[in-house]
C-alpha cells in the first residue's frame, strides 16, 4: 500500500512539468444549427497539453505557444474542427452535428481498432458510463439485460459472488469452462467463477471480474460469436469480452477524479407461509421442549391460539406465527465504494493511476467482502514512432463468510425456510448454544437443519484472501504509416489463501469422538496461479486506389502453472483451539499443473470502394496437453459485409445499411487436462512388511488421441441507421454447432479401468438477436434515447455419445440432484433431440386421459419414469433501456425479462412435505376436514372420494414419491431493474467562481431490482438461484434472497 | 530504435524458428508425481492376488453358511445367482492383472529383469487361471492394456476358456525356462524376497523357490485336465514333477499381515462387520468331527455371543461341542426345532474361529506344499508320477502334516494361545481308519483333504471340488433352480458382471451365446468340468 502511495506522487511530479504557454486565444464554440453555445467543448493545442473545456456559455480561454498552434476542438456527437491559429487572438467556431457515426471505431480481437463498418461479424459496445450509474460490485452484474446475446445470472450468494455470463446460450456440456473469454488489456483469461456447487457446505467465491473496478474501465466490447472471436482460436468457444483499462488521455494536463458511491441493500422477502397451524405433529401443540425439538421442522402442530407452550429450549412462548424472521434474521446489506484516480498527459503521453476500495456487507450477518484495487496505466512515445504503455493492475480481495447455500446443513436459508414458522427469532439467537454440552441446541429434529447463530456465536469462519496481479507491457512500433510491429507482455499473478475454522458442535449433541479427542477441525490453504501471455503483432494497413488492404500476423504463446498446498487437522486435544498443532489427525496435500499454447495467427481484410469488405482469420495452437503427434489445431474464419446504403443514396431516410455474413470455426481445449495423457503411479501411504508397494493410478485410461471440442458458428446480420440517425437497427441470426465434446465413457473392466474420455458430445445453439436504438424525442433541452434489445436462443442437443458397440445414446444424465444426499428433488439430463439442460422429475402418476390415479386410500402414485418438465435455459431474454435528458438531469429507466426456462424448487418442496407452505394448508382450512385429492383411483378408474387426513404423510408422499408438479416453474420474469437518476453540475460549478476548479461533478441516485412486474415462481425470486455453475442448472435450494438496492454516488473531476 | 525493432523480430523469429511445440512433453509431465516406477514394486503391489471369498466359494463348497437371505446377503446359500458377490474375482482385472501386464510392458524388450519378468507371468497366468476357472471365458489377449494400447483395447472381446489354458501353459513353462539363477534379484516379491516371511538375499535362492512355485502352479493346471484329457494331465503332470514342486512349507506362496497398516481384509466382515451373519457349515463341521481333526480349534470354534465372537474370553473349541449349520437353512427357520435356536445376537452354531483363521491378522496363502503334496499324492495314485501306491501314500501323509505344521504360524502370527500340533496328534490323526490311506478310497481321501487345506483358499477349494468331486456332498436343497437345464445342484461358475452387458455389451453377448444354451448362469460349466457331481 505504502509503496502505491509513493507511486502515486511520483507520477503527480512527472505530469506536473507540462507546458509552457506564451499567447491568450479566447473565443465561444456555437451549434451550427441554431447558434446557441456548446459548454464542455474540448480545445486543445494540438501535439501539447494544453487543454481546455469550453464554459456554460460556450467560452473559452487558451494559452499558445506560438502563430503555428492548432487548435483542436472536439466534442461527442459533433463533428471535430482544427484551426490554425495563426495570428488570431479570437476564433469563434461552430460545430456541426455528427449525424452519421459511421466511421464508429471498435476495439476487436487483439485489441486491433476496426471500424465498425467493415465488420462481417456482430459486436456489441458497452456504454462504460451508463454501466456506472447502475454500478455492482460484479460489473457483470449491471449488464444483466444490456446486451443482446450476453444472459448474466447473478447467483443469491452473497457479497463479491460470481455471476453466471453466457453468450449465445451454453456451448458445451456442464463441466466445460462456458463462460466467455475475458481479455483483460491483451490477456486471455477464463472468468474462474467459484461457484457454490450444491454439494456439501457450499459457499460462493467469485471470480476474475471482482478483480477490475469498474471505475478503471475505458472499453468493453462484447465479442459474441465465434467469428468475432476466431482469432483467439482454441479459446474462443464461448466467444470473448475485450475489456481496456483507462491510460488517461494526451495533452489534458492534470486530472483528479473522484467518485463514490453508497449502496444498501434490503432483503426482498417473497415468502408467504402459512399463519394457521404451528408447530407441532398430528395436530397437537408441543407438550415439551423435547417435543417442540423434535418436531420443530413441521408446520403439523395446532392452530395457532397464543397460548404460552414450551419450545425447544423450554421457555415457554406464545403459540403464534412469526411473519418476518427473514428480515429479522438479514441485515442491511452495504457497498461503499470510492475511487480516487489521478490523471494527465503530455504531448509524448498520458498516464492514469487509481486507488479504489470497496467495503460490502452481506445481508448475511458476518458476510463480508473487501476489496482494494490500485490500477495504473501509462503510455509513453519513446520516439515517433514507438509507443511503449504498461498496464498494471493489483486487487486485494477478502471473502469473508461467504454464506453457505443452495444445500442442506449449515446455511441460514435452509434453517429458516425449514423450522416452523412459530420459532421467534430472537430465542434461537439466545438459545443457540446448550449450556450443558457447549454444542448446539438443536430447534428441529433433523440433524440437517443447523441454527446459523450457533456458528456464528461459536466463531464458526471461512475468510479467503486473494492477490491479484495483472500487467501488460506494450512495444508498439509504427515502422511507416501503414506499417507497425508491436509485442506485448502479460502477467497475471494470484495467490489466495483460506482459513477455515470448523466448529465441532454443528449437529451434534456431542462435542468429542469416540476416541476422547474435540470434534471441529481447522483447514488451511493456498493456491498460487500464474499465467503468462506474450506476443507479437506485425500489421499492415494501405490503399490501392479503390482496394484497401489491411493484414497482420502474429503469435502468441500462452503459460499457465498453478501449485497448490492444504493442511486441514481436526479431533483436537484443546476444545475450540483453532490451529494445526491442536489436530491429532492431520492431512496435508500439494498439487501442481502447467501447460501452454504457442499460436500462430493471421487475418487479412480486403475493402473495396469503402463498399466491400472481405476478412479472412487463420490460427494454428499448439498445445501441451494433447498427444505430441498431433497437438496442433487450426482454425480459421471468414465474413464479409456490403455497405448496401451506398447503392441508395437516394433514399434519404436510410443513412446506413449494413449487411453481413460470416463462418467461423473455433475450439476449446478446454477438458483435455494437464497430465491426462499418459499414467500416474501412485505409492501406498504404508509399507507392506517393510515392503514398499506400487500400483497405476487411478481407475482411468489416459486417451492420448483426445482433441479439444470445436464449435463451427455461421452468422448473418443486417444494420440500419435511418432518419437522421435517430433510429439504429441492428439485427443478428446465428447457428452455432458444438462437436467432439470430452465426454466420460465407460470401460469393460476387463480393459483394467473403469473410464476415459472421449469426444463424443455435440449440441447446437441457434437464435436471433435483434437491437433497436431510437430516439422519440429531441429537443434542445430534452431528449428521450431508447434501446430494446431482444434474444431468442434454441438449443438442441445433438449426440451424447455412443455405446461401446457404436449405438447412439439418446439421454445422458448429468446428475440426478436426490442422489447427492445434499439436495431433494429431480435430474438435469441431455437428452437427444430435447433442448440442453432438460429437468427432470417424476410426476403424479397419469392415465391416458390425463387424470391423476390415485392409491385405494387416496393417496398419491408417481410416475414410473422421470419426464423432462423443460428446459433450465430461458428461450427470450432481453431489455428495455431508457434515457431521459433534460438539461443536465438525466433519468434512466430500465426493465429486463427472461422467459421460458424452467426451475425446480427444492425449497418448496421441503415447506410442503414439512407443512409450512400455504399448498399444505390443503385439506385443512377452515372447514376441511382432509383432502381429497383430485383425481381417479388406479384400481377402478372411478373418481376419488377418499379423504385423507393423515396430511402430513400425503405432502410427505411428495418427497417420498419424488413428485415435482407443485415444484416446477417457470423461471420467467419482467422486472424493472433499474431507476438512476444523475445531476450533472459542472455548469453549475464552472459559474461558481468559488468552486470553479471543479471541472466535472454529477450526483447519481439509483435503484436496482425496483419492482418485480411478473413472475410464475410464487415465494421466491426465480433469478435466486444458487450457482453460476451448469451442473446446478434450474435447482433451487437454500439459495439467499434477492436484494433492492439503492445507490448514491458522486462522481467529481478537478 | 533499432533496438526496439530488433527486439520484436528476434521474438517473432523465436517463436517460429524454436518450434511451436518445443518443450511440451516436459511441460505436460508432472514434475511432482510418480512418473516412472521400478516395476519391482508394482509386482509387491499386486502380488496379492484374488483367494475366494466366505460367502461365495467357501459357502458353495459347505464349509461356510450364512443362513440370512434378507437382501444384500442373498447368495449361493440360497442358489441365487446376485451380481455383486460374483464380482470379486473380476476386480482382479483393475487390480493385479492391469498392473502385471503394465510391468510386462515396461519391460518389454529388456533382458536386465529377466526374473522379474517370469515371476510376473507365473504369478499372472495364476491369477487368470482362477479367472477363467470362475466365468469359463472371460477376456484375456487382450486384458489391461487401455492405457498401454489405445482405445482398441477399451472393450476386450472374450478369449475361449480352453485356448487361454493353453497359454497359460505357455506362459508357465516359458517363463520356467527363463527364470535364471544368475538374473537380477527382485528383493520386492512379497514371498520370497528380502522382506518376506522366509526372505532371500540372492536371485539364486529366489529362482529355486519360484522355480518351485511355478511347477506348482502348473502341476495345479495340469491336474485340471485330469478328467477332460488324462493324457494331457499326466504329461503336463509329469513335466511340472521333473521341474520340481514345492517341498516344505518354507516354499509356500503366502503372506503374513501386521495387523495395523495392513490386515487380511477377507476376514472383516466375520470378525467386525455382523459377525452374527456367519457360521461354519454342517458338512465341513460334521467332517472335522467324524476325523477328530486337530486343526479344528484353529477353524472353527462356539462364542458365547455370535453377534461378538472377540468379546468371547474363552470359545469352545471342543469338537463335541461344534454344530454348523446345516446348508440351504434361512435363519428365520434355526430359531426352532429341529435346529439348536438361538444364542445371544444370533444361533447356537459354530463359527469360523476369529481368533485363530479368521482373524485379520491370519496370514493368506496362495499356493501351498500341502496342497502341491496332495495333488502329487493323486498324480501317483494315477500313476501319472513314478512311485506308484507307496509314494501316494507318501504324499498324502506328508501334506497332512505340512498343513498342520502351518497351524504354528497361524499362532504365531494372531497371538493365539492354542498349541501347535505336535507329531504325535499328527500320527493319531492320521492312523484313523477313515484318514488312513487307502489305494481303493485314494481319491476321496486325498480331495477331502485338499479341501480341509483349501479353508482359506476358496477359490481353490471351489474348483478342486468340481475337477475331482470330492468331498461328496449333498446339493444344497433350498429350491431346485440349479437343478434346471440338466444341472447337477451345484454352482459351477459364476456369472459375468452386470456391468459388461452395459460396458462391453457386443463381447458380453458374444460370450453368452457362446455358453451352453446361451445362458449366463451358475449351471454352465468351465471346458475341464466335464462330470456332473454326483
Amino acid at each position: 500500500m505504502r509503496k502505491v502511495t509513493i507511486l502515486f506522487v511520483l507520477l503527480l511530479f512527472a505530469g506536473v512539468q507540462v507546458a509552457f504557454a506564451q499567447r491568450t486565444v479566447t473565443g465561444t464554440v456555437t451549434r451550427a444549427d441554431d447558434g446557441s453555445p456548446l459548454p464542455g467543448v474540448t480545445v486543445l493545442v494540438q501535439g501539447t497539453t494544453i487543454g481546455q473545456l469550453t464554459d456554460a456559455e460556450g467560452r473559452y480561454t487558451i494559452q499558445v505557444p506560438n502563430n503555428q498552434a492548432v487548435l483542436n476542438f472536439s466534442f461527442i456527437g459533433f463533428t471535430p474542427q482544427s484551426v490554425t491559429v495563426g495570428s488570431q487572438s479570437a476564433i469563434n467556431i461552430r460545430m456541426d452535428e455528427a449525424l452519421l457515426q459511421m466511421d464508429e471505431v471498435v476495439v476487436t480481437a487483439l485489441g486491433i481498432k476496426r471500424e465498425s463498418k467493415k465488420l462481417g461479424y456482430s459486436v456489441s459496445t458497452i456504454d462504460t458510463e451508463e454501466m456506472l450509474t447502475n454500478k455492482a460490485v460484479n460489473m457483470m452484474e449491471s449488464l444483466e439485460g444490456k446486451v443482446s446475446g450476453l444472459n448474466i445470472t447473478p447467483p443469491a450468494a452473497g457479497a463479491g459472488a460470481s455471476t453466471q455470463i453466457r453468450l449465445r446460450g451454453q456451448v458445451a456440456f456442464a463441466g466445460a469452462n462456458n463462460s466467455p473469454l475475458l481479455v483483460i488489456n491483451g490477456l486471455p483469461m477464463d472468468q474462474g467463477a467459484n461457484s457454490a456447487d450444491g454439494y456439501g457446505a457450499s459457499r460462493d467465491l467469485g471470480d476474475n471480474m471482482n478483480s477490475l473496478n469498474p471505475d478503471d474501465i475505458e472499453s468493453m466490447t462484447v465479442l459474441k460469436g465465434a467469428t468475432a472471436a476466431a482469432i483467439y482460436g482454441s479459446r474462443a468457444a464461448n466467444g470473448a469480452i475485450i475489456i481496456t483499462t483507462k491510460s488517461g488521455a494526451k495533452n489534458q494536463g492534470i486530472g483528479v477524479e473522484y467518485s463514490s458511491s453508497l449502496t444498501l441493500q434490503e432483503v426482498l422477502d417473497y415468502f408467504e407461509f402459512q399463519d394457521v397451524y404451528g408447530l407441532g405433529v398430528n395436530g397437537q401443540k408441543p407438550i415439551s421442549a423435547a417435543d417442540a425439538t423434535s418436531n420443530g421442522q413441521f408446520g403439523w402442530g395446532a392452530k395457532y391460539d397464543g397460548s404460552l407452550v414450551p419450545a425447544f429450549n423450554g421457555d415457554l412462548i406464545p403459540y403464534e406465527f412469526q411473519p418476518n424472521r427473514l428480515k429479522q434474521y438479514f441485515n442491511t446489506g452495504s457497498v461503499f465504494a470510492n475511487t480516487l484516480a489521478f490523471s494527465g498527459g503530455n504531448e509524448h503521453g498520458s498516464f492514469r493511476a487509481s486507488f479504489a476500495r470497496t467495503d460490502t456487507k452481506g445481508i448475511e450477518p458476518t458476510n463480508e467482502y473487501k476489496r482494494n484495487i490500485a490500477n495504473l496505466g501509462v503510455t509513453y512515445d519513446i520516439t515517433e514512432k514507438v509507443n511503449f504503455s504498461v498496464n498494471v493492475n493489483y486487487t486485494n480481495e477478502s471473502y469473508i463468510n461467504p454464506p453457505q447455500i443452495g444445500t442442506q446443513g449449515e446455511g441460514s436459508m435452509n434453517f429458516l425456510t425449514r423450522v416452523s414458522q412459530s420459532i421467534p427469532l430472537d430465542i434461537i439467537e439466545k438459545s443457540a448454544i446448550n449450556p450443558a454440552t457447549g454444542t448446539e441446541w438443536p430447534v428441529a429434529g433433523w440433524t440437517t437443519i443447523n441454527n446459523p447463530y450457533y456458528a456464528h456465536q461459536v466463531g464458526q469462519s471461512y475468510i479467503r484472501n486473494r492477490d491479484i496481479l495483472l500487467g501488460t507491457a506494450t512495444l508498439r512500433y509504427d515502422i511507416t504509416d501503414w506499417l507497425y510491429a508491436q509485442g506485448r507482455f502479460n502477467y497475471d499473478y494470484s495467490l489466495s489463501f483460506t482459513e477455515s475454522k470448523v466448529p465441532g458442535g454443528i449437529g451434534t449433541s456431542q462435542p468429542m469422538h469416540t476416541d476422547g479427542t474435540w470434534k471441529g477441525a481447522y483447514n488451511v490453504s493456498e493456491n498460487m496461479g500464474t499465467n503468462i501471455n506474450s506476443d507479437f503483432l506485425i500489421g499492415a494497413n494501405r490503399d490501392f486506389g479503390r482496394l484497401s488492404v489491411d493484414a497482420s500476423f502474429g503469435g502468441n504463446t500462452f503459460r499457465i502453472k498453478n501449485h497448490n498446498f492444504y493442511v486441514n487437522s481436526s479431533h483436537f486435544t484443546v476444545r475450540d483451539l483453532y490451529s494445526i498443532a491442536n489436530g491429532v489427525d492431520k492431512s496435508q496435500g500439494f498439487g501442481f499443473s502447467q501447460s501452454r499454447v504457442n499460436s500462430l495467427y493471421g487475418m487479412a481484410e480486403l475493402g473495396w470502394n469503402s463498399t466491400f469488405f472481405l476478412n479472412f482469420t487463420g490460427r494454428e495452437d499448439w498445445f501441451s496437453v494433447l498427444n505430441p503427434n498431433s497437438n496442433s489445431k487450426f482454425y480459421s474464419s471468414v465474413s464479409g459485409s456490403v455497405l448496401f446504403s451506398e447503392f441508395l443514396e437516394d433514399l434519404d431516410w436510410l443513412d446506413y445499411g449494413k449487411l453481413r455474413g460470416s463462418w467461423a470455426q473455433v475450439g476449446s481445449a478446454n477438458g483435455v487436462n494437464t497430465y491426462e495423457g499418459y499414467l500416474k503411479y501412485g505409492i501406498n501411504a504404508d509399507q507392506f512388511n517393510g515392503q514398499t508397494l506400487a500400483s497405476i493410478s487411478g481407475s482411468g485410461a489416459p486417451n492420448p488421441n483426445l482433441q479439444p471440442f470445436t464449435v463451427t458458428e455461421k452468422e448473418i446480420g443486417l444494420e440500419l441507421r435511418m432518419f437522421s440517425n435517430r433510429l439504429h437497427i441492428d439485427l443478428a441470426a446465428f447457428d452455432k454447432v458444438t462437436t467432439d465434446q470430452i465426454l466420460n465413457v465407460m470401460l469393460s473392466t476387463a480393459s483394467g479401468y473403469s473410464t476415459s474420455k472421449k469426444n463424443l458430445g455435440s449440441l447446437k445453439n441457434q437464435g436471433i438477436e435483434l437491437m433497436v436504438q431510437f430516439t422519440p424525442v429531441e429537443t434542445n433541452n430534452f431528449r428521450w434515447t431508447s434501446s430494446v434489445n431482444h434474444s431468442f436462443l434454441k438449443t438442441e442437443v445433438l449426440s451424447v455419445g455412443v455405446d461401446p458397440d457404436g449405438t447412439p445414446i439418446d439421454d445422458m444424465l448429468v446428475i440426478a440432484f436426490n442422489t447427492t444426499g445434499m439436495e431433494f428433488l429431480g435430474e438435469l439430463h441431455y437428452t437427444v433431440g430435447m433442448p440442453m439442460n432438460m429437468l427432470y422429475t417424476r410426476t403424479y402418476l397419469r392415465n391416458d386421459d390425463g387424470d391423476i390415479l390415485l392409491r385405494d386410500n387416496g393417496r398419491l402414485l408417481a410416475s414410473n419414469d422421470y419426464i423432462p418438465v423443460g428446459s433450465s435455459l430461458p428461450k427470450h431474454t432481453g431489455g428495455w433501456n431508457n434515457t431521459f435528458s433534460y438539461k443536465n438531469l438525466t433519468l434512466g429507466v430500465f426493465f429486463d425479462y427472461k422467459f421460458g426456462g424452467t426451475v425446480l424448487s427444492a425449497t418448496l418442496l421441503n415447506a410442503t412435505r414439512q407443512g409450512l407452505s400455504m399448498l399444505s394448508l390443503e385439506g385443512r382450512r377452515e372447514g376441511e376436514a382432509g383432502l381429497t385429492f383430485p383425481g381417479v383411483y388406479q384400481s377402478t378408474g372411478e373418481p376419488n372420494t377418499s379423504v385423507v387426513t393423515d396430511l402430513q404423510g400425503f405432502y410427505g408422499d411428495y418427497r417420498n414419491l419424488q413428485i415435482g408438479d407443485p415444484f416446477t416453474f417457470k423461471s420467467d420474469f419482467v422486472k424493472l431493474r433499474n431507476i438512476s437518476l444523475s445531476y450533472d453540475l459542472t455548469s453549475l460549478m464552472r459559474g461558481s467562481s468559488f468552486l470553479g476548479f471543479i471541472k466535472g461533478l454529477t450526483l447519481t441516485g439509483s435503484v436496482r431490482n425496483v419492482y418485480t412486474l411478473y413472475k410464475d415462481i410464487p415465494n421466491l425470486d426465480p433469478e435466486a438461484l444458487q450457482s453460476s455453475g451448469d451442473m446446478r442448472a434450474g435447482y433451487e435450494n437454500s439459495a439467499l434472497p434477492t436484494t433492492r438496492n439503492y445507490m448514491f454516488s458522486i462522481n467529481a473531476k478537478f | 530504435m533499432k533496438k526496439i525493432k530488433q527486439v520484436i523480430f528476434i521474438f517473432a523469429a523465436l517463436l517460429l524458428i524454436g518450434g511451436c511445440d518445443k518443450d511440451f512433453v516436459e511441460v505436460n509431465t508432472d514434475p511432482f508425481a510418480i512418473n516412472e516406477i521400478e516395476p519391482g514394486l508394482l509386482f509387491a503391489g499386486a502380488q496379492r492376488t484374488y483367494l475366494g471369498g466366505w460367502e461365495g466359494e467357501h459357502t458353495i463348497v459347505q464349509q461356510f453358511v450364512n443362513p440370512f437371505n434378507d437382501g444384500a446377503t442373498l447368495f449361493v446359500n440360497f442358489n441365487e445367482n446376485v451380481d455383486n458377490f460374483q464380482n470379486g474375482c473380476w476386480g482382479s482385472y483393475s487390480g493385479s492383472i492391469k498392473n502385471f501386464v503394465h510391468i510386462l510392458h515396461l519391460l518389454e524388450g529388456t533382458t536386465d529383469k529377466v526374473n522379474l519378468q517370469s515371476m510376473t507371468r507365473i504369478w499372472k497366468a495364476q491369477a487368470m487361471m482362477i479367472m477363467v476357472d470362475t466365468y469359463s471365458n472371460v477376456p484375456y489377449f487382450n486384458v489391461g492394456l487401455a492405457a498401454i494400447m489405445g482405445e482398441e483395447y477399451f472393450y476386450p472381446s472374450y478369449d475361449n476358456d480352453e485356448a487361454i489354458y493353453e497359454d497359460l501353459y505357455n506362459e508357465i513353462t516359458e517363463a520356467l525356462d527363463n527364470l535364471n539363477p544368475s538374473g537380477d534379484f527382485v528383493a520386492d516379491d512379497l514371498f520370497f524376497g528380502a522382506n518376506a516371511y522366509y526372505p532371500s538375499n540372492d536371485a539364486a535362492t529366489q529362482v529355486a523357490k519360484w522355480k518351485k512355485l511355478g511347477n506348482s502352479v502348473l502341476l495345479r493346471l495340469g491336474m485340471r485336465y485330469s478328467k477332460l484329457d488324462p493324457t494331457k494331465a499326466k504329461s503336463i503332470v509329469a513335466e511340472a514333477f521333473d521341474g520340481g514342486v514345492m517341498t516344505s512349507n518354507e516354499d509356500n506362496a503366502f503372506v503374513v499381515y501386521d495387523g495395523t497398516k495392513y490386515t487380511n481384509g477377507s476376514n472383516n466382515g466375520l470378525v467386525n462387520n455382523q459377525p452374527k451373519f456367519y457360521y461354519a457349515a454342517e458338512p465341513f463341521v460334521d467332517h472335522l468331527k467324524n476325523t477328530n481333526d486337530p486343526r479344528s480349534k484353529y477353524m472353527i470354534a462356539m462364542f458365547d455371543d455370535p453377534g461378538d465372537p472377540l468379546g468371547t474370553a474363552v470359545p469352545g473349541v471342543d469338537l463335541e461341542d461344534q454344530f454348523g449349520v446345516p446348508v440351504g437353512v434361512v435363519r428365520t427357520a434355526l430359531p426352532d426345532s429341529p435346529y439348536r435356536g438361538v444364542k445371544e445376537q444370533g444361533y447356537d452354531y459354530s463359527q469360523m474361529n476369529v481368533n485363530v483363521m479368521a482373524s485379520l491378522l491370519a496370514p493368506s496363502f496362495y499356493l501351498t506344499y500341502a496342497q502341491t503334496s496332495l495333488l502329487l499324492a493323486e498324480a501317483a495314485h494315477r500313476g501319472w508320477i513314478p512311485g506308484g501306491e507307496t509314494a501316494a501314500q507318501q504324499y498324502y501323509e506328508d501334506a497332512i502334516r505340512a498343513d498342520m505344521d502351518v497351524m504354528a504360524l497361524y499362532i504365531s502370527e494372531t497371538g493365539s494361545s492354542y498349541a501347535p500340533i505336535s507329531g504325535a496328534e499328527q500320527d493319531a490323526y492320521i492312523a484313523q481308519a477313515n484318514v488312513a490311506y487307502n489305494a481303493a478310497n485314494a481319491l476321496d481321501l486325498i480331495n477331502t483333504q485338499y479341501w480341509v487345506v483349501c479353508l482359506r483358499n476358496g477359490a481353490e477349494a471351489w474348483s478342486n471340488f468340481r475337477r475331482s468331486g470330492y468331498p461328496a456332498l449333498n446339493r444344497n436343497e433350498w429350491d431346485d433352480q440349479l437343478l434346471e437345464y440338466g444341472g447337477d445342484g451345484f454352482v459351477h461358475r459364476y456369472t459375468y458382471p452386470d456391468a459388461e452387458l452395459s460396458n462391453n455389451k457386443s463381447n458380453y453377448q458374444a460370450a453368452v451365446a457362446a455358453l451352453e444354451g446361451g445362458r449366463d448362469d451358475l449351471r454352465n460349466r468351465v471346458f475341464w468340468d466335464v462330470e456332473l457331481l454326483p
